[in-house]
């Protein structure tokens, strides 16, 4: 994988099967819950063991049978670094990116910091209204700045630019300069955008409408009223603009959009069995009425129409939609000439310089080949979204509105109710007698059939106190077979108090908090079964001793356990990786939490009525290393 | 300028940072109105000529092994900028992506005798502006009013012409030639041809724009020449206050 080691994962239950139905009927008997579907929704994701096994280290045996791959191909899905995971106070579930639902509580511009409202994200094609543009050479953001104020005369008059600080393009480049400081986006468009011109240029002319108005070919998307207007004008609209006969009116990609949708929106209205039907110009071909539309007109094209013409001719016929004819409708014959002027341009200016890269290219208006027809680009919108659980649609982000924020309102993150589990080898101060470890193993480098002591630190952030079993297989899962021992399987970390309590305690009260500890401070410390290796104010940590198995097909393959590895052999197919030594962990918690008001009744009968115990498990992957090939 | 500086002469750069048996001290020739800071390096055994108003910045290397350097007038040299090559130990040492075995050996075998067939002058002409921690390598001619940033690279015998920009962390290859008004950007070797010198006319989609909304074409924008006038402007005051800045700090052997 890609961090380097050693690293921890944890697992996102979501991935598993579901549990069979007796752990949920157990599951439903303990704590009965007002919203039972969520209730199966969880115990559907597998790992909440049942608690009258809490003292059974490997409780998960239990519960499933098989222990976790984390080689599997699925394990890819599941398995995230702790930061990442989000936790659902209601299922009491580890969340991954894939059981939540993303929705969003706002859009602004990265770059001046305002919030665009939803209505007008649409209109604005996604990118901000206002000045903020970014370089279409570079893509390095714009500033606006005027060219008369070179000699430093106070007012601030004159054209405006754009211009980039990194590669100094101006809008200068492409001839465009503004005469107001403000509303770029506006003015731009008014010089380079000839959008919705032709739909609309005969309500312009009667003066209904200021050209400035129509932003892009997407707001007469947005409103009905406005698709109905065009439908109805669209007929004066042809005839009157056919007088223009403007050859190269419509050369905007855009423009020619705009008109042969409502050109087309037109022939829609026009042709349609009833007119006056407001679903036949507002839906297009989805609706009914155009495929009632559709249906006769095959029905009138087909042979049945020569048998019976006359029939057919009787009924109103409906009239055939005929295709754009001209360029005021948006049809565009490409110019014979077009190749050989891009052609000769290329040959007689600039040469490779002067053509819009494919990144350039990308981001513009398909007809874009040069560099001088590029066109600033607004910044595009960002979102802050929220996220929910999927099961029981509680929120478990929530960012503040306000673009300046970077405050949540709601933030669950997994790792205030999961313990932070950190990996480190152990490294012995002095040569002790029972560790033939070398003082820092070389992670990436593992050698084969020699043990090596790893520390698992696991740092709680509850306000409770927090008692976890640890399991793990024997015998790593996979082809190569390594050894895991837990030396301590069974441990308690403290909750994670003020940090001043213990301080005000007195300085002693972190090494005499555990008596067994005391006796291992004078002298060095040797990994011991049964004892926790070091233990502070929330953390704890404890000792794996791991022996790194043999690659198949090394030299020390042929040694003694050389049969093992070759069932192993067998079993796994996947070569990759397989040197990567990872060790699923089942990590299993329980504390006391203070009973929410829809639990009260369920606490257990031992603990005080306002405590109840939980419990989580889940799985955990600790990457360890890397096995050598040989000894 | 606000004052007149002596020429830091011998006694300063010297005395600061090298001791007698320390590397050679380039003969140094420097107009009295520039601003030296007393930590720039000078090295070598040619001479480095710096011209009127030119500002080195503190920490700033001229390695003088392999030829003289010309700094013109108006000059900014910011700080860590390396012009020329240190002799080839520590070159090799340090930086030297341009494979130039002929030009290192040159100088390789003794430092004090550059060998006299061949030597690389480095020319900065006026109005120039080298970034932090640009490196100028030996035989590179950079124009005038050219802006090289931070990080960047002119590799040796390279041409790079007037007004051209060459932006951070790009490089220009070995005997290169970056024709004027030119901006060097991404990463790499990209270029992009700078065409703001002559009034433009609007783009062709402003045109048609403006013919379909029945509107006045918009006249041709102003030249694009003001942009680098302003910039040239700019410069010459940043010039200003930096030998402002740069003076008492010398004088107090503060910074």
């Amino acid at each position: 994988m890609s961090r380097p080691f050693p690293y921890t994962y944890v697992s996102c239950p979501c991935a598993d099967t579901p549990v069979p139905d007796p752990a949920r009927k157990r599951r439903s008997r303990e704590s009965p819950q007002k919203q039972t579907p969520e209730r199966t929704e969880a115990a559907k994701e597998v790992d909440i063991p049942k608690p009258q096994q809490t003292d059974d280290e490997n409780g998960q045996t239990d519960d499933e049978e098989q222990t976790f791959d984390p080689r599997s191909p699925r394990s890819n899905f599941s398995l995230y670094p702790p930061e990442q995971l989000l936790y659902c106070e209601d299922c009491h579930q580890i969340k991954c990116s894939r059981c939540i639902t993303e929705e969003i509580v706002s859009w602004y511009c990265p770059n001046c910091l305002f919030e665009t409202p939803s209505s007008m994200v649409k209109t604005d094609g996604n990118r901000c209204g206002r000045n903020c543009f970014n370089c279409p050479s570079c893509t390095a953001p714009l500033a606006v700045s005027t060219i008369e104020n070179v000699t430093g005369n106070g007012a601030q008059q004159g054209p405006w630019v754009l211009s980039c600080g990194y590669c100094m393009w101006t809008t200068l480049d492409i001839g465009i300069k503004f005469d107001k400081p403000t509303n770029i986006r506006n003015q731009l468009q008014k010089m380079t955008d000839a959008t919705a011109q032709p739909a609309f240029d005969t309500r312009s002319r009667q003066g209904s409408r200021a050209f400035g108005d129509l932003k892009s070919p997407l707001s007469t998307l947005t409103s009905v009223a406005d698709g109905q207007a065009a439908a109805r004008d669209g007929g004066e609209g042809q005839s009157a603009s056919n007088e223009d006969t403007p050859e190269n009116t419509l050369s905007n990609t855009d423009s020619r959009f705009a008109a042969l949708k409502s050109f087309y929106r037109t022939q829609i209205s026009e042709t349609s069995n009833s007119p006056n039907d407001p679903m036949g110009s507002d839906f297009g071909f989805s609706s009914p009425g155009a495929l009632n539309r559709l249906m006769s007109l095959y029905a009138s094209s087909s042979r049945l129409s020569g048998l019976y013409g006359g029939n057919k001719k009787s009924k109103s016929k409906p009239p055939v939609m005929r295709e754009a004819l001209n360029a005021s409708e948006g049809l565009r014959i490409a110019p014979e000439d077009e190749e050989n002027a891009v052609i000769e341009r290329l040959a007689s200016e600039g040469g490779w310089d002067s053509v819009a890269s494919i990144e350039q290219r990308s981001q513009q208006s398909p007809e874009v080949r040069f560099v001088d027809e590029l066109l600033p680009l607004p910044v595009l919108l960002r979102t802050k979204r929220a996220k929910r659980c999927k099961s029981c649609k509680h929120i478990l982000v929530k960012p503040e509105t306000k673009p300046q924020s970077t405050r949540f309102r709601i933030r669950l993150i997994a790792l205030s109710y999961i313990p932070l589990p950190t990996l480190r080898p152990l490294t012995l101060p002095s040569s002790s007698s029972s560790a033939p470890s070398t003082p820092s193993p070389d992670l990436n480098a593992l050698s084969p059939l020699r043990p090596v002591h790893v520390l698992l630190t696991l740092k709680n952030h509850m306000f409770d106190p927090v008692r976890i079993t640890l399991a793990t297989p024997s015998v790593t899962p996979g082809r190569v077979a390594s050894k895991v021992t837990v030396l301590c399987p069974q441990f308690d970390i403290g909750a994670n108090s003020d940090v001043w309590d213990e301080a005000l305690q007195g300085a002693s009260a972190p090494i005499t908090g555990d008596p067994r500890l005391t006796g291992l401070r004078g002298h060095e410390k040797t990994p011991e079964a049964g004892k926790v290796w070091d233990k502070g104010r929330n953390w704890t940590t404890v000792v794996l001793e791991v022996i790194p198995g043999t690659l198949p097909g090394s030299e020390a393959d042929t040694s003694n356990i050389g049969n093992e590895s070759g069932d192993d052999k067998a079993v796994s197919g996947s070569t990759q990786d397989q040197d990567v030594l990872e060790i699923p962990v089942f990590v299993h918690m329980e504390w006391d939490a203070e009973a929410q008001l829809e639990q009260q009744n369920v606490g257990k009968a031992s603990k005080p009525d306002d405590l109840v115990a939980r419990e989580l498990a889940y799985w955990m992957v600790l990457g360890v290393g890397k096995i050598q090939a040989s000894l | 300028m606000a004052t007149l500086k002596p020429p830091p002469a011998q006694h300063r750069s010297s005395s600061s940072s090298h001791t007698s048996t320390g590397p050679p001290k380039a003969p140094l020739k420097a107009d009295p109105s520039s601003t030296i800071a007393d930590t720039a390096v000078f090295q070598g055994t040619y001479p480095v000529t710096i011209g009127a108003n030119t500002i080195i910045h503190p920490r700033a290397r001229f390695y003088a092994y392999e030829g003289p350097i010309y700094v013109g007038d108006g000059c900014i040299i910011s700080e860590k900028a390396t012009i020329g090559a240190a002799p080839s130990k520590s070159r090799s040492r340090s930086r030297s992506p341009s494979p130039s075995p002929s030009q290192s050996g040159e100088s390789t075998p003794t430092d004090n005798q550059p060998q006299p067939t061949q030597e690389l002058t480095t020319r900065l002409s006026y109005f120039v502006i080298i970034g932090p921690q640009a490196t100028v390598l030996p035989g590179a001619h950079i124009h005038s009013s050219t802006h090289v940033e931070a990080l960047c690279i002119i590799h040796r015998r390279a041409d790079v012409g007037s007004h051209v920009k060459i932006c951070s962390g790009c490089e220009v290859p070995e005997s290169g030639n970056v024709p004027e008004w030119i901006v060097v950007w991404g990463s790499g070797l990209g270029q992009r041809r700078r065409r703001v010198r002559d009034a433009k006319m609007p783009g062709l989609a402003v045109m048609v724009a403006s013919l379909a909304a029945q509107n006045p074409v918009p006249g041709a924008a102003p030249e694009g020449k003001v942009i680098e006038d302003a910039r040239l402007m700019v410069l010459q005051k940043e010039r200003e206050a930096l030998a402002r800045m740069i003076v008492p700090a010398g004088a107090g052997k503060k910074k």
